[in-house]
């Protein structure tokens, strides 16, 4: 479903990217750790279409189209969905109401029919109770005054709602207690299917524990430089990026 | 100069004294003096440095194309001005307004203790020229205690023919009244003035959402002027999309205790278009307080002009006066020029004035659209969210609507447009 060849990519003339290869086939979770600045935040944007991101050679294949020159709207409309690292507030835009402009543009986009208000009222509500997202959460301006782990929740719901084939999660673990974590991680468990795939970015092993992964990559100089099966996150728990990723060159 | 359009007002100034109501024919004199010595205003004065009427009326008109007119408001008093007249056959009888020509020629009428006499402004060009050339308008009192369910709606369509207008609109509102006016502009004048006088009386309310969807050739000055008493409180909300010249100021004195103004701006500028918003609040007695918020959206290479400026005198303890200047610029020929001016002479008070311009924020225009939203719908919920504050503040759903209707019409053709700037 997802093939990355080559991708070079430059951030305000400087290359971040410098190769990166990487397949996540359907239905797979793909974990891709790595240390600070390696370029995964970067790659997750560059997946989703951010103006500033130039790819300056390579191609990103998702169902054989290359999407690079595609606007993000239009990769969110083939399936590409990005939950942020950082989640935005936008004050005066309510969650409703952008909930129900991303679907029916998606739909629009596809050339599929909107939802009517009672369908889409019936599918926010569901999926809202999954994960103890309340009447009120929907009711404010996107994010404005969500908690930390409010706003995660808030991406695991757009998540349910729009139903991407792959969905980037860039550290959907930062800032979450245990409990909010298990949360999230069900909703993620939950959309597992063998058609929908994942790209988990994370620091911690723990994460892992919740949504196991089938392959784990080691992203660092802007490129994979290491992948493994999920024994890969225990041996960098125990020993760091640095000594693992030595030992593997 | 406007040597010819000069000499033109003034020919027309000499047929008009006196000539709606003899007694007006001093006011009306003094008026045209003052029009004499200074002529139009242009931008080597002060208050119009940015805002230059005498070049915009100098310019050739604008073509425009055909206005469509909003649709009169339902269940309230319309007052129809076709290119200025008065329309008698529309409702505002409803609520006991009366034709401005028809009460001005009455013998002894109420209202020579009220034009020209609400809060002065001798040295005011665009009240002058007003004054001298005065010929129609709408006069309403509404007696103490009575609150006026129908909105006034005041509905002004202008084509660009015919010649220049002046109109003149004197609103009371006696003791703890209340009033809801609903100004609208459509079309272009090709030059006009508008002065509207209010009081209001002890405790009384006056909610004004005034409503200009000129054409781009519109060229109007008008002024509001308001003297609001103890308790009282007048709540404005101002849209307006621009045109050749468009300026509309307030002129307010907070003149009892606790006396309140709420202004909330909403500017759609785009093309070369230009609007002037300028806002004068004394505050003359304790514990007034003024808040206003103007906010902008400047496209094409419009500009935008606000100058808020914030007297508070001696007497005038305890005042709270706020105002904030926001602006959102789609296209970097767009422009916002923001003069706030602060003259204090109390010492107990809270003043404060702020100003911000900036593009949209990309990071959230990127969020709306890695969900599937396309770039000029996203831009326009964020357009839209920046009037949201301000929009539900108008307590009238039906208003509320209407304006946001003018909102969202400005949207579909113009949000998208810095797309292809950058
Ligand atoms: N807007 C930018 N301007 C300049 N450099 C940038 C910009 N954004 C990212 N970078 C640089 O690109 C590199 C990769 O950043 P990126 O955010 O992709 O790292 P990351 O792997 O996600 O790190 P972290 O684990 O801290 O989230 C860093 O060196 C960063 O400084
Ligand atoms: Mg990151």
């Amino acid at each position: 479903m997802l093939e990355i060849k080559d991708l070079h990519v430059n951030v305000h003339g400087k290359e971040i990217l410098k190769g990166l290869n990487l397949k996540v086939p359907p239905g797979e979770v793909h974990a891709i750790m790595g240390p600070n600045g390696a370029g995964k935040s970067t790659t997750s944007y560059t997946l989703a279409g951010r103006a500033g991101y130039e790819v300056t050679k390579g191609e990103i294949d998702f169902f054989g189209e290359d999407v690079t020159a595609l606007a993000p709207e239009e990769r969110a409309a083939r399936g590409i969905f990005l939950a942020f690292q950082y989640p935005l507030e936008i004050p005066g835009v309510s969650t409703m109401n952008f909930l129900k402009t991303a679907m029916n543009s998606q739909a629009k986009i596809r050339g599929e029919k909107e939802l009517n208000a009672a369908e889409f009222l019936r599918a926010v509500r569901a999926a809202a109770k999954e994960l103890n997202i309340s009447e009120d959460m929907l009711k404010r301006p996107l994010n404005v005054g969500f908690s930390g782990g409010e706003k995660k929740r808030n991406e695991t719901l757009q998540m349910a709602l729009l139903k991407p084939k792959l969905a980037i999660l860039d550290e959907m673990d930062s800032g979450l207690d245990i409990d909010a974590l298990k949360l999230v991680a069900e909703g993620v468990n939950k959309l597992r299917s063998p058609d929908r795939s994942f790209l988990v970015i994370t620091h911690y092993q723990r994460l892992l524990d919740y949504i196991v992964p089938d392959v784990i990559h080691i992203l660092a100089g802007g490129k994979i430089v290491l992948s493994g099966d999920k024994s890969l996150a225990l041996q960098l728990e125990q020993n760091g990026y640095d000594a693992v990723i030595a030992k593997a060159a | 100069m406007t040597g010819s359009l000069s000499e033109s007002l003034l020919a027309t100034m000499e047929k008009r004294r006196g000539a709606v109501a003899p007694w007006l024919g001093d006011l009306q004199g003094q008026a045209q003096e003052f029009f004499k010595r200074e002529g139009l205003p242009n931008r080597r004065v002060e208050a119009w440095r940015y805002s230059d009427l005498a070049k915009a009326l100098r310019d050739d008109p604008l073509p425009d194309a055909t206005p469509v007119f909003a649709p009169e408001l339902q269940q309230a008093a319309v007052a129809a001005f076709v290119n200025g007249v008065l329309d008698d056959k529309s409702s505002y009888a409803r609520i006991g307004a009366v034709n401005l020509r028809t009460a001005l020629g009455e013998k002894d009428s109420p209202l020579a203790g009220v034009i020209g006499k609400v809060y002065p402004q001798a040295d005011h060009p665009i009240v002058n020229l007003n004054t001298a050339l005065l010929e129609e308008g709408l006069a309403l009192r509404v007696p103490a205690g009575e609150k006026v369910s129908l909105p006034l709606h005041l509905r002004f369509l202008w084509t660009s023919a015919g010649s220049d207008r002046h109109l003149r609109l004197l609103i009371q509102l006696e003791e703890g009244a209340e009033l809801t006016v609903y100004e609208t502009h459509d079309g272009a004048p090709l030059f006009s003035t508008v002065v509207t006088e209010f009081t209001l009386g002890k405790g009384s309310k006056l909610t004004h959402i005034r409503q200009e969807s000129f054409l781009a050739g519109a060229r109007q000055a008008a002024v509001t002027l308001g003297e609001i008493a103890e308790e009282a409180t007048y709540r404005a909300f101002y849209f307006s999309q621009g045109g050749q010249f468009a300026r509309h100021e307030a002129l307010l004195k907070l003149a009892g205790e606790t006396a309140h103004a709420e202004l909330d701006g909403a500017v759609m500028v785009a093309d070369q278009r230009h609007c002037d918003n300028t806002t004068v609040i004394e505050h003359a007695a304790p514990n007034a307080t003024s808040n206003q918020v103007f906010r902008s959206v400047l496209a094409g290479s419009a500009r935008g002009v606000y100058q808020g400026c914030i007297k508070v005198g001696q007497v005038a303890q305890k005042t709270d006066a706020r105002q904030l200047s926001r602006a959102l610029l789609l296209s970097h020929k767009a422009e916002i020029v923001t003069k706030p001016e602060l003259e204090i002479f109390a010492d107990d008070v809270k003043c404060s004035h702020g100003a911000t311009a900036g593009e949209l924020d990309a990071n959230a225009l990127f969020f709306l659209r890695a969900r599937g939203i396309p770039e000029a719908e996203a831009r326009a919920m964020l357009i839209e969210a920046f009037f949201g504050e301000a929009l539900d503040k108008i307590e009238s759903d039906v208003l509320r609507e209407a304006v946001a209707k003018s909102v969202n019409a400005w949207l579909t053709t113009h949000a998208g447009e810095a797309a292809h700037v950058e």
